[in-house]
């Protein structure tokens, strides 16, 4: 669905937080000289852009986190200010107050907004909050109330202990702390584990929900902390201009926030800002020069620039100007990153330990069944792909689905973690009915898997992968995150588990580089790894030897054996006919959708039934040639 | 029942014009899986066109030619300059870079033909009264020519080889890749149909529903909305669910408020997204033109 769109800040690579510190104080002194420094006509633009960075910034996140985009923050933002102006004007409520109240009703609009439409494709959310932008000037415009065209009058200019911000100078320092403040709570949410969970969604959406990820709920989420951001702008703009009209909820005022957003480079928090100062720049001069070159012109004119500059940014350089600053940067420090750590070859075989892995006090003991499959059906138009599939899993055992290609098993496997909705049958993972239901219900329920086809995180490292592996380990909601106190210590336990589960697998070395530029066998290994930082009792397996060499089968081999002795429960689809017979304790054959045979490694190597189906006759394999012979099964 | 009569025939004629849009939307979105927001344009264009040049003293049918070709140049250059050089379109690239082109539409036209909204002289002016319900002769020609350009399309998705191939690219894009055809031409293909289209709307539209350089953005999300009624990937549906969208903002108009006709294209959009998101007239969320 919403594939990772564009080149973000990695929300859930590493930052460092000096240069965070540095960052903003640099910026804080930026701020605070800005006035002083400009002539008030250029103060007034300022202000402007100080106003509109809150709501750019809300819609960078939504775009940056959720991969969604809204083509009405205007809208929300009019709701605050209205909401705001009526407050203050008519009910005399004291403006701080009023801002919070202004906020709370934005919020609320824009979940009953979100609620029905982030489930779907993203082009569905845009063109409805386009539509929603237009509703909302409608609305206004009719309302006698909000004073129809003319709009609500006399908010007067903030006072605080009995002094009056009025003059361009004044409120743009008043704006300062409260941008800042923003930029702070935004940079907290894209490095926390929520940002690192939606950054993991938009590059593989099937594997974030795999570790527990409830991707609907956290777009939700951000799309209403967005709208939060635009109400606040709002109010803020209520102040300044005194009056407020159906105009603040302008479809060209949508279009500019997003210029900001996406000229400063999606996601990334400071770039928001950068482009709210050059997006106000440019409207002003544009307004100022268009009218000389095009004589007559009147209206948006300068919305002829802000077409081009999208344009021209999407196709050339659509991470914006955040993009230009880290490729300069790397230019200027002359080497490149990329060649930083050497490549650990092979890397340092596990600790040669067989004892129990992972066991936990609260897990189930050994033979409970976690893992009931009941009647599962799949079919696919004409093709019954499963038929009646019935299979039971206990704690502390390994069950191997082997099959013919074909046979069903992969989509058997996408129906128990939840991927694919069955066309009938119950799936129950400790006591929790499954099917149907999202990836991350089953995960909630302790069972997750790793994928044939990799599902690496590819924008993150392999510590990264692993941290979202942890997601429902750690608590830290949106508000913790975005306040930090609490979430900062729960964030370096996550850290340090993840990285002893790397230790655990041989990974350790690797930990810092980014997922993607590690050998396939070794990207195989952080989806173990990255599916063991949940702590599941059910771990589904799919090929997990295909592309291992000996070394690694043999060590992975016996990672499994160590879990299930922790008394975990693990369930493989595999290839390696030999490999499963030797690891495990019982082997499910599918062909065709229909399990054939069921039984211990023993039985199934000798049920005439899979010898006619599936282990034929190979000359060169001894044990099947034998085994052909012993039966009375006849090759094909 | 009059009363009745009378709007569901204004919505009718209103819901044709949407249909057209709506089609465009489809047209492009099926080959390439991008919904172009600048549609509307096209059509506000193609109806600032045609009244500029009947004013400089074209007869009237050939004003309206010259509306549509230009259009479908716009069109087919936005494809070459915009679209086709991005290697990875992505639902969100998508949308930011054709807001980006419809903005840059929506500021030419306020630039060459300024702020104000003007109608297009109707081709045959003047209109009838059938039984209390009052017809004006435009709207009967913009019934009739979006029913012609309408069928003309299914044809061409039918019955042609190249519309074969562009429905082929529509359901199994590698493929049709297989067997040789090419995408980029497909592409381009689809945005010359969405430009012609969304134009012949824009020109039939002028003289009933005035055209101004801003009319692209609620024509083009009305026109989205009913293509969405329509499943987002079938001709036919996007005719019926611009016609249903028609009717009902002239009933929403005469029996409850006409201040909230706007309003309708949204909720219905919420309530069908909700309900049925394959669209009221989609039978299976498949890929079908």
């Amino acid at each position: 669905m919403a594939r990772r769109a564009l080149p973000l800040t990695g929300a859930h690579g590493r930052r460092s937080r000096r240069g965070d510190v540095v960052g903003m104080s640099v910026l804080t002194v930026l701020l605070v000289a800005f006035p002083f420094l400009a002539p008030p006509s250029v103060t007034n633009v300022g202000v402007y852009a100080l106003i509109y960075a809150l709501a750019a910034l809300g819609l960078s996140l939504l775009m940056g986190l959720a991969g969604q985009v809204s083509l009405g923050q205007a809208g929300f933002f009019a709701i605050g200010a209205y909401t705001q102006a009526v407050l203050v004007t008519r009910y005399e409520t004291n403006p701080v107050l009023a801002s919070v109240a202004a906020v709370t009703v934005t919020m609320t609009v824009a979940l009953l907004v979100g609620l029905p439409l982030l489930r779907l494709r993203g082009h569905y959310l845009a063109l409805a909050t386009l539509g929603f932008g237009i509703i909302v000037t409608v609305l206004a415009t009719e309302s006698e109330f909000l004073g129809a065209t003319s709009g609500i009058f006399g908010v007067p200019k903030p006072q605080f202990n009995a002094r009056t911000y009025d003059s361009t100078t004044e409120y743009f320092l008043l704006l300062v702390p409260v941008v800042l403040l923003g930029l702070l709570l935004a940079r907290n949410v894209v490095e926390s584990r929520i940002g690192r969970a939606l950054g993991a969604v938009n590059d593989s959406e099937v594997a974030a929900e795999s570790l527990g990820v409830d991707t609907f709920r956290l777009r939700v989420q951000v799309f209403v902390l967005s709208a939060a951001f635009a109400s606040v702008a709002g109010t803020a703009f209520a102040h300044w201009l005194g009056v407020i009209n159906p105009n603040a909820a302008n479809f060209p005022l949508s279009v500019s926030f997003l210029l900001m957003a996406v000229l400063g480079g999606v996601g990334t928090v400071y770039g928001a800002v950068v482009g709210a100062f050059a997006v106000e720049g440019l409207d002003d001069g544009l307004r100022r020069l268009i009218p000389e070159l095009v004589p007559g012109a009147v209206g948006e004119v300068q919305l002829i620039g802000f077409g081009i500059l999208l344009t021209v940014i999407m196709i050339f350089l659509p991470g914006g100007l955040h993009q230009l600053w880290t490729t300069a940067r790397r230019r200027l420090s002359g080497s490149d990153l990329a060649a930083g750590g050497a490549p650990p070859d092979g890397g340092p075989a596990p600790a040669p330990d067989d004892g129990p892995l992972l066991a936990r006090e609260s897990r189930a003991p050994a033979g409970t069944p976690l893992l009931e499959v009941q009647g599962l059906t799949k079919r696919f138009g004409g093709v019954t792909a499963v038929d009646d599939l019935d299979l039971t899993v206990h704690a502390g055992e390994i069950v191997a689905l082997i099959g013919p290609n074909g046979a069903g098993k992969t989509t058997a496997f996408n129906m128990v973690s939840g991927a694919v909705v069955p066309t009938a049958g119950t799936v129950t993972v400790a006591g929790t009915r499954v099917e149907g239901r999202k990836p991350h219900v089953a995960a909630r329920a302790g069972a997750t898997r790793t994928f044939q086809n990799l599902q690496i995180f590819g924008s993150a490292t392999v510590l990264g992968n692993v941290m979202v592996g942890r997601h429902l380990r750690s608590r830290a909601g949106l508000v913790g995150a975005a306040l930090v106190l609490p979430a900062r210590r729960e964030e370096r336990a996550v850290e340090a588990s993840a990285r002893e589960l790397l230790d655990l697998l041989g990974l350790g070395p690797d930990a810092d580089r980014l997922a993607v530029d590690l050998p396939f066998g070794r990207q195989r290994l952080v989806e173990v790894a990255r599916a063991l930082a949940l702590e599941p009792d059910l771990l589904l397996l799919d090929e997990p030897m295909a592309g291992l060499s000996g070394a690694e089968r043999r060590d992975l081999a016996r990672l499994l054996r160590r879990l299930r002795a922790g008394g975990m429960a693990i369930v493989l689809v595999e290839h390696d006919v030999e490999a499963v017979l030797a690891l495990a304790d019982r082997v499910a054959v599918l062909e065709d959708g229909v399990r054939i045979a069921l039984g211990t490694p023993d039985q199934v190597r000798h049920d005439p039934a899979v010898i006619a189906a599936y282990l034929g006759v190979d000359p060169e394999d001894s044990t099947a040639v034998a085994v052909a012979e012993a039966g009375p099964g006849e090759a094909r | 029942m009059v009363d009745l009569l009378q709007l569901v025939f204004a919505g009718l004629s209103q819901g044709a014009v949407y249909a057209l849009i709506a089609i465009g939307f489809v047209a492009v979105f099926t080959v390439s899986g991008v919904i172009n927001l600048a549609q509307g344009e096209f059509a506000a264009l193609a109806g600032l066109v045609a009244i500029s040049a009947a004013g400089s003293g074209l007869p009237l049918p050939a004003a309206a030619v010259v509306a549509v070709a230009s259009v479908a140049v716009v069109a087919v250059l936005m494809e070459r300059l915009a679209i086709a050089p991005v290697k990875r379109m992505t639902t969100l690239v998508s949308l930011i870079l054709t807001l980006g082109v419809s903005t840059g539409l929506k500021a030419l036209m306020l630039l060459v033909y300024g702020p104000n909204a003007e109608g297009l002289t109707p081709i045959t002016p003047g209109g009838v009264t059938v039984g209390g319900v009052s017809i004006r002769y435009q709207e009967l020609w913009i019934l009739a020519v979006a029913g012609l350009v309408a069928l003309a399309v299914y044809w061409f998705y039918e019955r042609t080889l190249a519309g074969k191939a562009l429905r082929a690219c529509a359901e199994q894009p590698v493929a049709a890749r297989l067997v040789g055809i090419s995408l980029g031409r497909a592409s381009l293909t689809a945005f010359l149909i969405a430009g012609c289209v969304g134009a012949v709307a824009g020109v039939l539209a002028s003289p009933v529903y005035f055209t101004s350089w801003e009319s692209g953005l609620t024509l083009g999300l009305k026109g989205f909305v009913a293509a969405t009624l329509g499943g987002l990937v079938s001709v036919r549906g996007a005719v019926l669910g611009g016609l249903l969208l028609g009717v009902l903002e002239n009933l929403t108009a005469g029996y409850v408020s006409t201040g909230l006709r706007d309003a309708v294209a949204f909720l219905l959009l919420i309530i069908v997204l909700v309900a049925r998101p394959s669209g009221v007239f989609g039978r299976h969320a498949e890929a079908r033109v």
